[in-house]
């Protein structure tokens, strides 16, 4: 009994310490600038104030930004998932020669720095006419992304049952059905948790786009709130409305594909 | 369930190819702004808030460019501070670079693309249009660049707009309580912080964390120090000894002030952000600090009456001219670009700027109304005609700024003597000066 509740209680206590940078955030995003200099950052409001979000909205005009985001995390999602699969069926199920070093160099490859790829990405970039593109942030984020995708699935893909495929080989089955019609769909609660990632992770990402998306009317929603910290001076309260902002999106998605989230997640566990 | 799924799926994938569709459509029309039949563009950049100073006199100065251009187009991008600072050489290496865009002064920034032939050489232009003619020489120093990318000399590579200075801010409710009059003198200044001190009030918030404590020390280290000194510090045409006089006094001073209880021990970990919220919720009664805090002060204090005056007893303080506006040298319309930044130097926007709460760089004192600005901008005549714009201790060196924040936490925690610390700032500036050749 008293475990239960020792449980219970520390569980309220994590929920709480997860919740209070929400919570200031919200009451930030909500409180006049006046009342901020005034009161500081963690007294209640005085009233609500929804200005901070209107007009953070409309100076960077948010909803572009969210669509923009939208369409790269998107189409980053379901390619670098599709290449992901391509790649760990050969050379999990395929067993392509030397794919141990393959696997290395994918693992290396995740390893490394972004910032360490800007320079030759950027080059690459605008000789390919691509500089200052969404299209330029989706192939490249697809190509990260099945860099990770890649070397998770490949393992997993190492243990398919191979009697399954077998018996699809007696039934008729060539490499390209036995993909589409059985590791597929075996697999599927797996691809479905590496399709959310990757929406989530490209969604957050922050330098490349920064170096990347020039133009207004390009950049995505991480971007869009980087442009109320100035050089010495940053606006809290617009800030946390912005963070607010932000943040919703990603919560929403969360909430509409939890139920997968958690099933792909103890589909694994099992195994 | 396994219908949402299917569905959710399908809207991902949907959104990917609506993503592919449109990213094919909408290259074209990027990147091809001077198409030679279609009316023209001006692309210009800049990262202030519109609410700010330069903000609001900017976007007068767009409206004035196209009144006075028919047919030309103002294509108006505000950037992210953080954009800039991070790719600013890669933009201006690529055709998306703007035809006119403010840009950070200094040797790490403007002079770093100058060297690197990024930038406009502006020079012919300022002597066209006799913008030289309108900027003090302390102003001059940041929008002029060597071979080396070194500030101070050589060719023009930008035009300021508006200026800035550090100054102290005070809260004049909490003065006329404790009955303390505005020092003239430093020792009238230190005696105001004793009154405060008695009291129980800490007189001076102090950021420790980031750029305000450094200022103070500066200012101090000003206090012993003429000009030649900067000249050697920042610009390197002597050699600055860290043991001098002027710095042994800053660092003892500085010391001295903590354990005095002029400055709390605890601001070493103070960012400056928090530091000015605490000066405007009226927690205490002085703040040294930048003018770029004037605007914010301004619209944001309701509760007290405050003003602002000159560090007593210096004729120099850290100081200099804002940002800069460049033009790139892969930018498309450059004679568009010096008809814009000729128009901010125009008397009616720098007016404009100043009422705003901005120093202008150019304006008609006469013409600015609002009291408060008129003490600002009074305070930063009497610097500039003094030629007492010192800079900002950080500008020597790349990566200095990390080092002045650690030589003065130290200071602030007591946790090294003064000469420890002046030993430790020194290190990376010599360096420094090993590297250019100096």
């Amino acid at each position: 009994m008293i475990r239960k509740y020792s449980v219970l209680i520390s569980l309220a206590v994590l929920a709480v310490v997860m919740l209070v940078p929400f919570a200031v955030v919200t009451l930030n995003a909500v409180r006049s600038p006046e009342d901020y200099s005034a009161n500081g950052p963690l007294s209640l409001p005085d009233g609500l104030h929804f200005d901070g979000i209107v007009e953070f909205w409309n100076r960077v005009d948010f909803g572009g930004k969210l669509w923009n985001s939208l369409l790269i995390s998107g189409s980053v999602a379901v390619l670098a998932v599709v290449l992901s699969v391509l790649n760990a069926y050969a050379l999990g199920v395929g067993r392509v020669r030397g794919r141990v070093w393959i696997m290395v160099v994918f693992l290396v490859a995740n390893t490394l720095p972004q910032e360490a790829l800007v320079y030759p990405l950027y080059y690459l970039a605008k000789e390919a006419g691509l500089y200052d593109t969404r299209l330029s942030m989706i192939i490249i984020f697809t190509v990260i992304q099945s860099a990770f995708g890649t070397y998770l699935l490949a393992s997993v893909l190492g243990r398919f049952p191979h009697e399954i495929l077998e018996a699809a080989a007696i039934d008729g089955a060539g490499k390209w059905r036995a993909l589409w019609r059985i590791v597929v769909p075996v697999s599927r609660p797996t691809l479905s948790v590496l399709l959310i990632f990757f929406f989530i992770w490209t969604w957050n990402e922050f330098f490349l786009p920064l170096i990347f998306l020039i133009s207004n009317e390009n950049q995505t929603v991480p971007v869009a709130l980087g442009v109320l910290q100035g050089d010495k001076m940053m606006d809290a309260t617009m800030s946390s409305a912005s963070a607010l902002l932000g943040v919703l999106p990603a919560v929403v998605f969360f909430l509409i594909f939890q139920r997968t989230l958690t099933r792909g997640v103890t589909v694994g566990a099992i195994k | 369930m396994s219908k949402v799924r299917t569905g959710a799926v399908a809207l991902v994938t949907a959104a990917a190819l609506a993503a592919l569709a449109a990213c094919g459509n909408s290259e074209p029309e990027a990147g091809k702004p001077a198409a030679s039949d279609g009316p023209r563009v001006l692309k210009l950049w800049h990262y202030e808030s519109a609410d700010g100073a330069m903000g609001k006199a900017w976007a007068e100065a767009i409206k004035q460019f196209e009144a006075s251009h028919p047919g030309v187009r103002v294509q108006f991008e505000e950037k992210a501070f953080e954009q800039i600072r991070q790719s600013a050489g890669m933009i201006l290496n690529s055709d998306e670079a703007p035809d006119v865009m403010e840009y950070n002064k200094g040797n790490a920034t403007a002079g770093l693309l100058s060297q690197q032939g990024l930038l406009t050489d502006l020079t012919p232009e300022v002597a066209k249009r006799g913008w030289d003619k309108l900027l003090s020489p302390s102003l001059q120093t940041t929008a002029k660049y060597d071979d080396r990318g070194i500030m101070g000399a050589g060719k023009w590579f930008g035009i300021p707009n508006y200026a800035e200075y550090v100054m102290v801010y005070y809260n004049k409710d909490l003065f006329t309580k404790h009955k303390v009059e505005v020092p003239k003198t430093f020792d009238e200044f230190t005696a105001a912080m004793d009154t405060f001190v008695e009291a129980g009030v800490t007189p001076l918030a102090v950021g420790g964390a980031e750029y305000p404590a450094q200022q103070i020390f500066y200012q101090l280290a000003l206090s012993k120090a003429q000009r030649p000194w900067v000249d050697s510090f920042q610009l390197y045409k002597g050699k600055v000894d860290f043991r001098g006089p002027e710095f042994t006094y800053a660092a003892e001073t500085m010391a001295d002030w903590v354990k005095k209880g002029y400055i709390a021990k605890d601001s070493a970990a103070i960012k400056a952000e928090d530091m000015g919220v605490s000066f405007m919720g009226g927690k205490y009664p002085i703040v040294v600090t930048g003018s770029w805090w004037y605007g914010r002060f301004a619209s944001e204090i309701k509760d007290f009456e405050w003003g602002s005056f000159l560090w007593p007893g210096n004729t120099m303080s850290a100081g200099s001219s804002g940002n800069i506006w460049v033009v790139p040298e892969n930018a498309k319309n450059k004679d568009l670009a010096y008809d814009f930044i000729d128009i901010t130097m125009k008397k009616e926007i720098q007016n404009l700027l100043g009422n705003s709460g901005g120093v202008p760089v150019a304006a008609d004192p006469a013409a600015i109304t609002d009291p408060k600005s008129k003490e600002l901008i009074e305070n930063f005549t009497k610097l500039s005609s003094g030629d007492g714009l010192a800079f900002y201790p950080d500008w020597p060196a790349p990566g200095y700024y990390d080092v002045l924040v650690a030589g003065v936490q130290n200071l602030i925690n007591g946790s090294r003597t003064p000469a420890q610390v002046l030993d430790e700032i020194a290190a990376p500036y010599e360096e420094n000066l090993a590297d250019i050749g100096g």
